[in-house]
């Protein structure tokens, strides 16, 4: 009995350097859709995690719009039986004292003091040390950066001293800088227990704020406390876990995706290429079958069985090395956004996602192939005649592909895909002309090699078009992707220039008084000094009624700039009670414009409308703006703990020092705005790198589909190479011959690439759809890149398919004609 | 001029080494027309390869006008080859996407730049061999003895010393082989290569000065035009 599985495996290993490269093909397309999907889930598991440890167990916490208020507003609230666990929590602003000359800003520290530090509505997770509600508990990033272990001491500039405790990993609420550099702009934090630092403040009775836990929901508890503080500076509000306003990470998944579908789709094409030429050569085997019986669904089975094989192999092998690369992925990824965060790869859900997918797409890919297989003439292919119709062939797909590529001209998101479709269907017109163009140019580099290549091309025309295809395919992906990581810094640096509303931003523990306004006002080079009220954290509710919280912030005509005002937003913002979302506010609320938004204002809960969705880089746009008289009334909320600064002229950072000098008590945060621009730009740049390797990967992947083209190619041709060979070909002359036929393929995936990347940025760039989102450009720095890499890639795997072709038995070669 | 000094060659087959030619001793004169016949699997067609260069001999010696092919390395034998042993197959061996004039002129491109003394020396070969009207077509236009006369004048561009043909009208039709046997004779009379011709047909092997016969991968016999009973011999055979 004939064991199909086993005749398939024969079948596929018969020729194994085609095996291989197509394996390897199939393993590395599955290696990437794995490992982007790792790390979307590793990634958003982190941040979910480090969320859920700064909300901890909490169901509620209480605040307040000063910068404390009196523990005694909580007394009911200590006995009611329905509280399982309270944390109370007084934030204390001040400097260390260390050794050597750090400015007054890289000193400045947020002491946390806390009831108790083993609190379940704490997560810190001990990496040295205890919580002993005694000492100091330090972050890592800290601990390294200030040189301390447990048991030294730290000394708090006209504080007091105290022991380190417990050194932590990292967690939001104890967020520290890892540099001196990055200390500039961003305080340290650490904890230690509330008594002690009352004793050392002198604020005996106040608190910052509460988080509670309570028995079951709380909604009772939680709407009599709402009215109970309605007319106090104290509020409540839900514990929400949404990092949305600490993270913009949304665009990263998309790049996860678009990176792993491009690589399923390189890795497809690579295994059509080969499945197809496999049943080309194979038609008569095929026609023998059917002439013995075989139906045409039992041949096309055999090949679907291959297929099969191919695809389980390549996914076996695939899966666990594209775990891996996701872990490296997800280090080079936290590396280049400076997270000091600890991460556990999410690995299952994924796995069972690309196995998935590693066992269906080669399939897919293959369906064509597999139903020619089944279609084969008996007649014709015994006789081995072929039908006539490779030129039709050639004008129906050349003129398919002109009319998708002036579709691509429509203003519509499958634009980009008609763009990409059209190219690859014009792919052998380019390829016949560059054959034309580049032979005077081979044939006197490599001499009548050259010349040989230029007319070897064009004989497997459709199968060396859709190699150089797939490497277009990466190069314009790539390409559009670079063009938009390349436009960002532009694009950001003109919206938080124009929507930060000053030069420097000024946060503050307690509110500014007037006074403090006026002594800043006093400074040279202060212009102006703009007050700006921030409720915070303000919870609401999605059109899905999930529950998410962000900061609303007032604004007047008059003020500071705090978004890109485009019509009459301010006009509807003082009309009535409405509000205007950042954008990533809107589209996570969901709503339309004109209808209502719940929130939970410190006055209770209430319903605004949307009067309008607006473009600023506060908070990267998760965020809502409110008229600042509406905001006092309908939130009670009247205090400003930031200042907007414009600075006339001098340096920012005597003006820093100044600030730090005259208000370090309360002082939080000094941010310019070219600090701001540095921390968005910075993450960019990093992912650009990031993209640079990935665009190396994808070409690398296509130029496995070049060698293994050029590998089938040659192995078509043994008959012909053994008789130049005979005639007096040199073995090196057979080399030039394949390696030019591979630098034309490859510059003919350079050329389309840069051609179809130039043309979708173009179109991305005019459309009215993305919004201005991306300015046309010519990223130059992936075209060097992409020519770099096309040209040597594909020069490498010629290299490996000439060496198929020179070590060929002359006397055996001659013999297959 | 061509020298053979106790030629050995053999192969793997499997595991197994299997003696295709047992001592090989054997002189060709320059100029002469030479057939080789003998039963399938008995040596000729490997004594050819072994002669054009594409094979090297297990043990023994070749020299081709003095030059030692058999110490020669893969990128030497394929420099002489290219200029002094000229090629024809029985199944022609043309690279079917070149035309006729490409083909005949391929191992010129090989050496480098064409010269127009070169390109004359095509057109003259093309006219001699009857070509000229197709000579722009693509090989698979052509009929097989078209075909074959394409490989002869392929194999005669660089005038070589030597022209080696592997049964030449193998798979041809008796009234075309007899055309491409004439039109050997006619080069070989009017150049005076030295010609080795592969051959099972008693007729092709007529046309040379002399037959050896190969047995078991040995000279068995060899049969001089020369020699008193040659048609005799010749008789015998085709009889």
């Amino acid at each position: 009995m004939l064991n199909t599985w086993l005749i398939s495996w024969r079948n596929i290993t018969t020729n194994r350097k085609r095996f291989f490269f197509t394996l390897f093909a199939i393993m590395l397309g599955v290696s990437f859709v794995t490992a982007m999907l790792v790390s979307e889930r590793t990634t958003d598991q982190v941040f979910d995690y480090y969320e859920q440890m700064y909300v901890a167990n909490a169901d509620y916490w209480i605040l307040s719009d000063e910068h404390t208020y009196p523990e005694e507003m909580l007394t009911t609230l200590q006995e009611n039986p329905d509280v399982n666990e309270q944390l109370l929590v007084l934030d204390k602003q001040t400097f260390l004292s260390v050794e050597g000359d750090q400015s007054l800003s890289q000193r400045s520290v947020r002491i946390t003091g806390v009831s108790d530090q083993r609190s379940p509505l704490l997560e810190l997770p001990v990496i040295d040390g205890s919580l002993d509600n005694e000492g100091i508990v330090l972050p890592e990033a800290a601990a390294d950066l200030l040189g301390k272990e447990v048991g030294d001491t730290i000394v708090f500039s006209g504080l007091g001293e105290a022991k380190i405790s417990a050194i932590v990993e990292y967690t939001q609420i104890l967020a520290s800088p890892g540099d001196w550099e990055r200390a500039e702009s961003m305080g340290f934090r650490v904890m230690m227990p509330l008594n002690t630092l009352r004793e050392w403040t002198g604020i005996e009775d106040e608190i910052s704020y509460m988080r509670f836990q309570t028995e079951g929901e709380g909604i009772e508890l939680f709407q009599s406390l709402q009215n109970e503080f309605q007319d106090s500076s104290v509020y409540i509000q839900p514990v929400v876990a949404d990092d949305l306003q600490s993270n913009d990470i949304g665009g990263l998944y998309t790049f996860f995706y678009l990176i792993a579908g491009l690589s399923m789709f390189i890795s497809g094409f690579i295994v059509f290429n080969m499945i197809y030429t496999s049943v080309i050569e194979r038609k008569k085997e095929f026609a023998i079958m059917k002439s013995l019986g075989y139906v045409q669904s039992a041949v096309s089975g055999f090949i679907l069985i291959e297929v099969a094989l191919l695809a389980l192999i390549g996914t076996v092998f695939g899966v666990p090395f594209g775990v891996l690369l996701g872990d490296v992925f997800m280090k080079a990824l936290l590396g280049v956004f400076e997270f000091d965060m600890v991460y556990t790869l999410d690995w299952k859900i994924p796995v069972l996602i690309s196995v998935f997918i590693g066992l269906l797409f080669p399939v897919l890919f293959s369906l064509f192939p597999i139903y020619h297989a089944g279609k084969t003439s008996i007649l014709l292919a015994l006789k081995g005649e072929q039908r006539e119709t490779a030129s039709k062939y050639l004008v129906w797909r050349s003129s398919v592909g002109a009319v998708l590529l002036a579709l691509g001209f429509i203003d519509h998101a499958a634009a980009y895909f008609t763009i990409v479709i059209g190219i690859i269907l014009l792919f052998p017109l380019l390829l016949m002309g560059i054959s034309t163009v580049l032979k005077p140019v081979l044939t006197a580099l490599f001499h009548h090699p050259g010349t040989l290549a230029a007319k070897y091309l064009t004989q497997q025309l459709n199968r060396n078009a859709n190699t150089a295809a797939i490497l277009a395919v990466g190069i314009a992906v790539i390409m559009m992707l670079g063009a938009v990581v390349q436009s960002a810094p532009a694009g950001y640096d003109e919206e938080i220039r124009s929507t930060y509303g000053g030069d420097v931003r000024v946060t503050f523990e307690a509110p500014w008084t007037e006074e403090d306004r006026n002594t800043i006002l006093q400074y040279d080079i202060i212009s102006a000094a703009e007050p700006i009220t921030e409720a915070t954290p303000i919870t609401w509710e999605t059109r899905k009624g999930v529950s998410r919280q962000f900061s609303v912030i007032s604004v007047s005509e008059n003020g500071p700039e705090l978004f890109e005002a485009e019509g009459d937003e301010y006009a509807k913002l003082s009309e009535g009670p409405t509000v205007v979302l950042g954008s990533r506010a809107f589209e996570e609320w969901g709503g339309e414009i004109g209808q209502t938004i719940e929130m939970n204002s410190p006055m209770g809960k209430r319903d605004f409308e949307v009067a309008d969705v607006v473009a600023t880089s506060h908070y990267s746009g998760y965020v809502a703006f409110m008229d600042e008289s509406h905001l006092q009334r309908h939130f009670g909320w009247s205090n400003s703990f930031d200042l907007l600064l414009t600075v006339t002229d001098g340096e920012a950072g005597a003006l820093r020092e100044q600030l730090w000098s005259d208000f370090g008590d309360n002082l939080s945060k000094v941010q310019t705005v070219e600090e701001e621009i540095q921390s968005v730009v910075s993450a960019i740049t990093g992912m650009n790198e990031l993209l640079m390797v990935m665009l190396i990967l994808v070409i690398g992947l296509a130029s496995i589909g070049t060698g293994n083209t050029l590998l089938m190619n040659t192995l078509e041709r043994t008959k012909e190479i053994g008789t130049m060979r005979a005639v007096g070909f040199t073995k090196s002359q057979v080399r030039k011959m394949i390696l030019a036929e591979g630098l034309m393929i490859g510059l003919a995936g350079i050329v389309g690439g840069v051609t179809c990347g130039v043309l979708l940025i173009y179109i991305m760039s005019q459309s009215v759809i993305m919004g201005g989102f991306l300015s046309f450009q010519f990223p130059v720095s992936h075209v060097v890149l992409s020519i770099v890499a096309g040209i040597t890639l594909s020069l490498l795997a010629a290299w490996v398919s000439s060496e198929s072709a020179t070590k060929m038995e002359l006397q055996s070669s001659l013999r297959e004609g | 001029m061509i020298h053979l000094e106790k030629i050995e060659k053999e192969f793997l087959q499997g595991q197994e080494k299997t003696s295709v030619l047992k001592g090989v001793d054997l002189e060709i004169k320059k100029g002469e027309f030479v057939a080789v016949m003998g039963p399938s699997g008995s040596g000729k067609s490997t004594l050819l390869q072994l002669l054009g260069g594409l094979d090297v001999p297990t043990e023994g010696k070749i020299e081709i006008d003095g030059s030692p092919l058999h110490q020669m390395k893969e990128k030497e034998r394929t420099v002489f080859r290219r200029k002094n042993i000229g090629f024809v197959f029985q199944n022609y061996q043309l690279l079917p996407t070149l035309t006729v004039e490409e083909n005949i002129a391929f191992p010129l491109h090989a050496e480098g730049k064409i010269t127009s003394e070169k390109s004359r020396r095509v057109q003259e070969l093309i006219n001699s061999v009857g070509l000229k009207d197709v000579s722009n077509k693509r090989i698979n236009l052509l009929s097989g003895g078209q075909q074959q006369r394409v490989a002869i004048a392929r194999a005669l561009i660089q005038n070589p010393a030597v022209l080696l043909a592997d049964e030449p009208t193998g798979n041809l039709d008796r009234e075309k082989a007899e055309e491409i046997l004439a039109l050997l004779s006619t080069f070989h009379a009017k150049h005076k290569q030295t010609i080795i011709m592969v051959t099972h047909d008693i007729f092709a092997a007529g046309f040379a000065d002399r037959i050896i016969l190969f047995k078991n991968g040995r000279i068995d016999q060899i049969i001089s035009r020369k020699d008193d009973n040659y048609a005799q011999y010749l008789a015998h055979f085709m009889a």
